[in-house]
């Protein structure tokens, strides 16, 4: 499972950093405005076409991993209670098409070359920073989560078996995780200031990202995509 | 002065007694010096008093008046002029970084980017401050994969590359081993001689050798500032539990003080 | 008895080989430390004693079982692990219920329970601090509330990582006589640590590990006072080991205690000098 910027020289990776955003908008609009139930069912399997030739199979792979319970559930509503066939395939293809933009983006845009885009566009940096840093959030509490999993366990804690183990486990691994959290969030604020980051007035950016006619022109197709989605829809 | 402390107390918020009470001292370039004293005693607190972290970052209540290069670095107008020119490392180098480098040297090149310097010069400060630390050869691998040892000489190039004008370094060699520990502390010399240097250490058996001058500190108060000789080496600093394993070993085995410090020491003073 | 034996252990993350070949039997009642570089794959090897890592190859036995596919949970039955940093376990209000957590869940009856935790708090010497809130406390004395937490799991087998890291003289010197209590009632302590001085102070056996295998495992005395030794395996003298080599004191000691008992003699000839500078100045 890969959540999180993935160092790489696909066509994403090599994007301006809006771009990937762009795709990811207007994914998630077609995904609920194009129509039912080829329109879904298409996206998700172009946007897993489009990850692939990004070179982002892990991105993809995540995705799938995380989109297969939901497949799961809405299969057994359709038999357990006569829903329509067609609704799973529908709500099953939304989801996987959004969780696929949606780690794409997050695989193949580099943090620091978000915040340079976005400041060259004057937003904050204190915002900007935050934005990137949450995108990259998902690794670390990962990591920190199995920590405290190996932790608890070698002192005996039982996290498989009945529900009962499962419901007592909650409070030993979730206390240390928000705390853990919290705690990090401290010494980060130290460490951020100490780094000159907090007040930043003109950050100079280290690979200023390039954005070419043709990916604005991208950018603009694909908003207008989304609109013109979203008006078929709603006149048709 | 690089840096003046005049009466100086500061509490944590929540806390039920001062972290550190009544301190004055003043420190320049060119001399190591050590901030140190039992556990909890207030050195990491005094360092974050310099840097304005404590109370700017922290929350807390300070008394007293800080100097750091003629501005207080805990008021909005001293933390602008100070951007970049404190510079402190923690002994945890894991949460100082950007979260935002894929490359040794993009995170180094982290803080001189917020300071708006240009590419050329940001560059050249990022090759010249890995080399002085020893991470010339890491430039380009991913901060992540770096052991604990190796991202400490990042992060401290890291800080470098501001080309601080105050350096305070928090326990630097706590997570490190022998060698790269070893290394650190005999860069701390030439550290010294660019910038006013801090470091607050219970590792005095490491660092004592490059020490020219100790403040100790205990419970919050500054009770001795001198030669490391005369500091360490006192019946005050051995009974509190802040001086090296040579002096603790000498006191208990009945010498008069002042105890030495190193073995070198002892074997001069036993051989007299 | 045999508490902890890795025979023939090789284990790599990716491709990259960090174990190889380690063979290793620790007796109950035995002290070891494990030493090395960093990066050189001491952590790994405990937790591979722990089962929260599985050797590519050979076999780990904790006392009398192979701990092939068991569970962490299973092996926390015989054995305890302290964590390098404790911010990774705590989880209770009071640092009563963190320690006494272990027992809970072992199902030990309340005043049974109670009892090893008061025993537990008592030996790193918190007793007083049952009450306070484990974050409350410093981060020295919430590493000392882990090593309650594990002394708690009564266990037969006490694995610790960097047990007495950012703790000061007074703080180690209180883990050393815990280790030292513990090895006496015949458990088996293996610790990594880059702490030299607790090594000649706790662990008569040291085993050092370089480039993924086994590179020193014997009697931690000679090599604390072999410098050229330690050097090459990146460790640094202990303080006291060369002062006793710089001085040669009779029988070399390298404990505290017997350092500063070799000392005495020296140390009365200096004070009598002292308080009588004249007596040697003016015939």
């Amino acid at each position: 499972m890969i959540v999180g910027y993935t160092p790489g020289r696909g066509f994403l990776h090599r994007a301006h950093p809006f771009t990937p955003f762009a795709l990811a908008g207007a994914a998630i609009v077609w995904a609920f405005a194009l129509p039912a139930p080829t329109g879904p069912a298409l996206l998700a399997v172009v946007l897993a076409a489009v990850a692939l030739a990004a070179r982002l199979p892990g991105a993809l792979g995540t995705a799938l991993v995380m989109a297969a319970p939901f497949w799961v559930f809405l299969l057994l509503i359709h038999w357990g209670f006569g829903d329509t066939p067609g609704r799973a395939l529908v709500v099953g293809s939304q989801v996987t098409a959004i969780l696929v933009a949606f780690l794409m983006v997050v695989a193949a845009v580099h943090p620091a070359r978000l915040v340079d885009a976005l400041v060259a566009r004057r937003v904050p940096f204190a915002v900007a920073y935050l934005l990137a840093a949450t995108l990259q959030a998902v690794p670390r509490l990962r990591e920190r989560a199995r920590a405290i999993l190996d932790a608890q366990r070698c002192r005996g804690l039982r996290v498989s078996g009945s529900v009962w183990n499962r419901v007592r486990a909650v409070v030993p691994l979730t206390v240390p995780l928000v705390l853990g959290a919290l705690a990090e969030v401290d010494q980060r604020a130290l460490a951020l200031e100490a780094r000159a980051a907090a007040g930043v007035r003109h950050r100079t950016p280290l690979a200023p990202p390039s954005d070419t006619t043709g990916e604005r022109v991208l950018r603009w197709s694909m908003a207008a995509g989304a609109v013109a989605a979203v008006l078929l829809r709603v006149l048709w | 002065m690089t840096v003046r402390l005049d009466g100086v107390t500061f509490r944590y918020p929540g806390a039920p007694s001062d972290a550190i009470r009544n301190i004055s001292a003043a420190c320049a370039p060119g001399a190591v010096t050590l901030v140190t004293g039992r556990l909890g005693s207030g050195a990491s607190t005094l360092l974050l008093t310099v840097a304005g972290l404590a109370p700017h970052a922290t929350g807390g209540t300070r008394d007293g008046v800080v100097e750091t290069l003629g501005h207080d670095p805990a008021s909005a107008e001293g933390r602008a002029a100070l951007a970049g020119r404190v510079g402190i490392l923690f002994s945890t180098p894991w949460t100082q970084l950007s979260g935002m480098a894929y490359s040794v040297s993009d995170e180094v090149a982290f803080g001189p980017a917020n300071l708006g310097w240009d590419r050329a010069r940001i560059a050249a400060s990022v090759t010249r401050s890995l080399a002085l630390a020893g991470a010339a050869h890491l430039s380009a691998r991913d901060p992540r994969t770096l052991s604990g040892g190796e991202l400490q000489r990042v992060m401290l190039a890291a800080i470098l590359a501001m080309e601080p004008e105050v350096l305070l370094l928090d326990e630097p060699t706590l997570e490190l081993d022998a060698e790269s520990a070893d290394a650190l502390v005999a860069l701390l010399p030439q550290l010294a001689e660019g910038a006013a240097l801090l470091v607050a250490t219970t590792d005095l058996d490491r660092t004592v050798d490059v020490a020219d001058r100790i403040l100790l500190l205990d419970r919050g108060l500054l009770v001795a500032d001198g030669a490391p000789a005369d500091v360490l080496g006192a019946e005050r600093a051995v009974v509190t539990g802040a001086s090296t394993a040579i002096a603790e070993i000498t006191r208990a085995a009945g010498c008069p003080p002042p105890y030495p410090l190193t073995v070198d020491a002892a074997v001069r003073r036993f051989g007299e | 008895m045999i508490a902890l034996r890795l025979a023939d252990v090789w284990f790599a993350y990716a491709d990259v080989p960090v174990l190889q070949a380690i063979s290793l039997d620790i007796r109950q009642g035995e002290a070891v430390a494990l030493l090395g570089r960093n990066g050189v794959g001491k952590t790994t090897l405990t937790r591979l004693v722990m089962a929260l890592l599985r050797p590519a190859r050979g076999a780990v036995w904790v006392g009398d079982r192979n701990i092939e596919g068991r569970a962490p949970e299973e092996v926390a039955r015989r054995a305890a692990y302290v964590f390098q940093h404790a911010d990774q376990q705590l989880f209770a209000r009071t640092v009563w219920d963190e320690v006494a957590f272990a027992p809970r869940q072992q199902g030990v009856g309340r005043e049974e329970a109670d009892a090893v935790v008061a025993s537990a708090l008592r030996r790193v010497g918190l007793d007083a601090l049952g009450e306070a809130h484990p974050y409350d406390l410093p981060p020295a004395r919430r590493k000392l509330v882990t090593l309650a937490a594990a002394l708690a799991q009564r266990p037969r087998l006490l694995v610790l990582d960097e047990p007495t890291q950012g703790l000061d003289r007074v703080g180690t010197a209180r883990v050393a006589t815990v280790i030292c209590g513990l090895v006496e009632e015949g458990v088996a302590v293996l610790a990594v640590t880059h702490d030299l001085g607790v090594v000649a102070e706790a662990f008569p056996r040291a085993v050092v590990l370089a480039e993924g295998r086994v590179a020193y495992d014997g009697p931690s005395r000679p090599l604390m006072l072999d410098g050229e030794r330690l050097a090459a395996l990146g460790l640094a003298e202990p303080p006291l080991a060369r002062l006793s080599r710089a001085l040669t004191l009779p029988d070399l000691p390298i404990t505290a205690a017997d350092v500063a008992a070799a000392l005495v003699d020296r140390c009365r000839a200096l004070a009598s000098r002292v308080s009588s500078p004249r007596h040697h100045a003016e015939p």
